[in-house]
């Protein structure tokens, strides 16, 4: 697989420095706004994308799904916002540190304006914070803004943001994700049901059209700080069915597309007129393992089951190849991904004779949990699953779910001992993903005193770099206990047109700002 | 006749308000919209939080209550995803849905006709064998199927028409196709057999007898009285067309109800599925109620009441 190839280690080397020097730069306030170039050309010409979803809203606070959350950053900005390589870099906010283990400052760029022309600065940011954690926006984010207790104004361009508890990932959590900054007097204008469709915010580009189901028409904001983007006019059809929105590129009708099943990868790559790119998606899937339940309170039991699934193989046949098989819940987007922890090797016979060490011979009667019908296919990998498990003498009964089903199952802990599930690292840092995976709750009870110290000092660690560094024993120590049976993620399809030049982020982020025609 | 539309109205309000528990009931069953409304990173708190907000934690009666004292106010709640009003959201959808399935069914109806009534005078011939071959064939063709190959061919491969969505007659003509074909196949057979019997008739004899021209026995006198059939099939189908307008509209990204709907379930939607079961079912009713009274106009002989 990609993560024993030598040259990677050398290229998340080369990622990780970048990020770390702009990072270091940001903090010390020294990020010197970008001025819209004059002498750039003007936007021009027209794309079309077909796209399987479109956004729920453009109320940021009411986003259901990624679908929403990764596209309409192109309307809006966050405080923060993320580079071509996932690093974290400077937005509305020129620069943040923190005060205090709870009071983060952000220092805003001056002479930014709404799509309106209404200025943006202090005032727009306490509102946009104010809105999104008071109970009666009822924010279907407010989850992930929880730590937020409230936001003071120093100056115009200076706040302050309080948390009920040191919160290192809010500058993360106030850029693209849940940070997209809104215009007071629009929002309050057209009122709650009127931002749902006439957002006004100091992205890109802005919304001319959307009639829902049928088209989103998106035109450029010749006057964003960062300059104007290169397209002038870009329309977005959604087209739900896979093969009706391969077909819409292959006919000319669209300039890019995404998803695209991984089984048409190949066919669609012989057409010389498309070209096809993947990048690695942060969704992590694995098997959760119930370890308060005997047998699954033995270390040896769980590496056993490690070592009994070829991931290798499921990459291979369910996504022909396109995924990378990982050693822990460690995505290799993520900070401080470690490419030299190797993942367990597939070895049924090593698997069996963990087994008869952990006292059992001839295996054990357990369940197995898995469903259908969710934003990622798990009912193949887990058909998969089952079998590899079988063959090292589990006696397993596999129950299999309609995705609504053992939504209400694992919330309330009803899960059976072995589960498969994926979670979309979104923040792309592990300690975000470790801590929801032993979260204690949703079917989730792994606990390890030791992990929670590692992960609290990481916490507060504000430099990247050093927080990177720690993350290589958390991924140790996770490998050698196991309390997950470790998958792999799978990558990200994306097909567009040869008169377009696109490259997608590997945060998922729908960011159409690059986008360019080809001369 | 006055007696017998009260009468039937206020079964059909008793039909809706049955479908509205069922559906109702099912909505419920199927599972909680939480963990698909909220992140990913939403702990079992923020779960619980969201249903109070929306009351998805009360007993299912109160639930059921509350639901149906909006519902005859025709209020079927705010859309979870869309933040809008459910009925508005699902009404604007209506003429799109009803521009396909008017299509289709002119389609199936001007296609069955004429193949039906060759198929029944040209008995036992290779024409009734191309006709009945024909109609074979369109009952057995899955329409998913067909849509997809249709789009291969006339989008893809040759260009002659849009992939999908919804925009000017072209747009229209594959989903169209794909949800006439079953109703074309099933018509077809009915005229065939309708038309065999009618033909076997006195009065057809009659005018054959008193040396009219064949194409006025037919269409004067022979066809009308076949095609009565056909209006009640056609009106008990409309369910069925609607039913393949989802399937149809969600590969043709077709903009209109069935598609909004399959969306709202995927999306546990919960006040949009309302909504939309509650507009189609009206509609069914509707349209069943229509062609009871049509038949009436159409054949004097029969009676209400």
């Amino acid at each position: 697989m990609s993560n024993n190839h030598p040259q990677l280690r050398a290229i998340i080397t080369r990622r990780a420095l970048p990020r770390v020097l702009l990072l270091f730069t940001v903090a010390l306030g020294l990020a010197v706004a970008p001025v819209p170039d004059p002498a750039a050309a003007a936007p021009t010409g027209e794309v079309t994308i077909g796209l399987a979803a479109e956004p729920n809203t453009f109320d940021p606070h009411l986003t259901v799904g990624r679908n929403t959350q990764i596209f309409i950053v192109n309307v809006y900005d966050g405080l923060t916002a993320r580079d071509a390589k996932g690093n974290l870099v400077p937005a509305l906010a020129t620069s943040w540190r923190r005060l205090n283990p709870t009071t983060w400052q952000f220092t805003l760029r001056k002479g930014v304006r709404f799509h309106n022309g209404d200025a943006f600065d202090a005032d727009a940011v306490k509102f946009t914070l104010d809105r999104a954690i008071n109970p009666e926006t009822k924010a279907t984010v407010s989850s992930e803004l929880s730590t937020i207790a409230r936001t003071e104004i120093v100056d115009s361009f200076t706040v302050n943001v309080i948390t009920k508890s040191p919160d290192f990932l809010l500058p993360v959590r106030l850029g693209e994700l849940y940070g997209l900054m809104l215009s007071p007097k629009h929002t309050n204008a057209v009122g709650k049901e009127g931002i749902a469709t006439r957002p006004n915010g100091t992205g890109p580009f802005k919304l001319v059209a959307w009639a829902k189901n049928e088209r989103l028409v998106l035109e450029a904001n010749e006057q964003y700080w960062r300059g104007a983007p290169k397209v002038k006019k870009i329309t977005v059809r959604p087209i739900l069915e896979d093969a009706a929105r391969i077909a819409a590129l292959q006919a000319g009708e669209v300039d890019l597309i995404s998803p695209i099943p991984h089984v048409r990868i190949a066919d669609l790559k012989r057409n010389d007129k498309l070209v096809i790119k993947t990048v690695a998606a942060p969704r992590i899937f694995h098997v959760t393992i119930d370890v308060r339940k005997p047998p699954f309170d033995n270390v040896k039991v769980r590496q056993a089951l490690n070592h009994a699934v070829d991931a290798n193989a499921i990459v291979k046949s369910l996504y022909f190849g396109y995924g990378t098989r990982l050693a822990t819940v460690v995505d290799k987007g993520a900070l401080g991904y470690d490419p030299t922890i190797q993942p367990y090797p597939f070895d049924p016979n090593r698997a069996k004779a963990l087994l008869a060490e952990a006292g059992f011979p001839n295996g054990f009667e357990t369940e197995f949990d898995s469903f259908t019908g969710s934003i990622a296919d798990h009912a193949k990998p887990a058909e998969a699953i089952a079998g590899y498990l079988q063959k090292i003498g589990l006696k397993l009964k596999h129950n299999v779910f309609e995705f609504g089903a053992f939504g209400p199952r694992r919330v309330a802990n009803q899960t059976a001992p072995l589960f498969i599930y994926s979670i979309g690292n979104a923040y792309l840092e592990p300690s975000w993903v470790i801590r929801w995976l032993t979260q204690g709750g949703l079917g989730m009870h792994y606990k390890n005193a030791k992990l929670d110290e590692m992960l609290t000092r990481i916490e507060a660690t504000d430099d990247p770099k050093k927080r990177a560094e720690q993350y290589s024993d958390v991924q140790k120590l996770l490998r050698a206990e196991a309390p997950f049976i470790f998958l792999f993620q799978a990558d990200a399809v994306f097909g567009m047109s040869t008169r377009i030049d696109y490259t997608p982020r590997p945060d998922e982020t729908q960011w159409l700002y690059p986008l360019g025609l080809k001369k | 006749m006055r007696a017998y539309i009260a009468a039937r109205l206020a079964t059909a309000v008793l039909v809706v308000l049955g479908v509205s528990i069922v559906s109702f009931c099912l909505t419920f069953l199927s599972g909680d919209p939480a963990e698909i409304m909220l992140p990913p990173g939403a702990t079992a708190e923020h779960i619980a939080k969201f249903r109070a907000e929306w009351g998805y934690d009360d007993p299912l009666l109160v639930q059921y209550g509350r639901f149906l004292r909006r519902a005859v106010q025709g209020d079927f709640g705010v859309s979870l995803r869309h933040g809008q009003s459910s009925l508005p959201l699902i009404a604007a959808r209506l003429p799109a849905t009803l521009q396909l399935t008017v299509t289709a069914m002119l389609l199936a109806i001007v296609l069955a006709v004429p193949l039906g009534v060759l198929a029944a005078t040209h008995r036992g011939g290779p024409l009734d064998l191309l006709a009945m071959g024909v109609a074979l064939l369109g009952q057995s063709i899955p329409n998913f199927w067909l849509a997809i190959m249709m789009i291969l061919l006339f989008a893809v491969s040759w260009g002659l028409l849009p992939t999908s969505g919804r925009g000017g007659l072209a747009h229209v003509v594959m989903p169209a196709v794909a949800i006439a074909i079953n109703l074309m196949a099933l018509l077809t057979r009915l005229v065939r057999t309708t038309m065999i019997e009618v033909l076997a008739e006195d009065y057809v004899r009659t005018g054959r007898g008193k040396g009219l021209r064949e194409v006025i026995v037919l269409t004067r006198h022979a066809l009308p009285n076949a095609l009565i059939p056909l209006v009640t099939v056609v009106g008990l189908q409309f369910g069925y067309i609607l039913g393949g307008a989802v399937v149809i509209e969600t590969i043709f990204t077709w903009p209109g109800v069935g598609l909004f709907t399959i969306q709202a379930i995927l999306n546990r939607d919960y006040p949009v599925v309302q909504a939309s079961v509650f507009i189609l079912a009206t509609g069914v009713v509707l349209i069943n109620l229509i062609v009871d009274l049509l038949y009436v106009w159409l054949d004097p002989r029969i009676r209400l009441g």
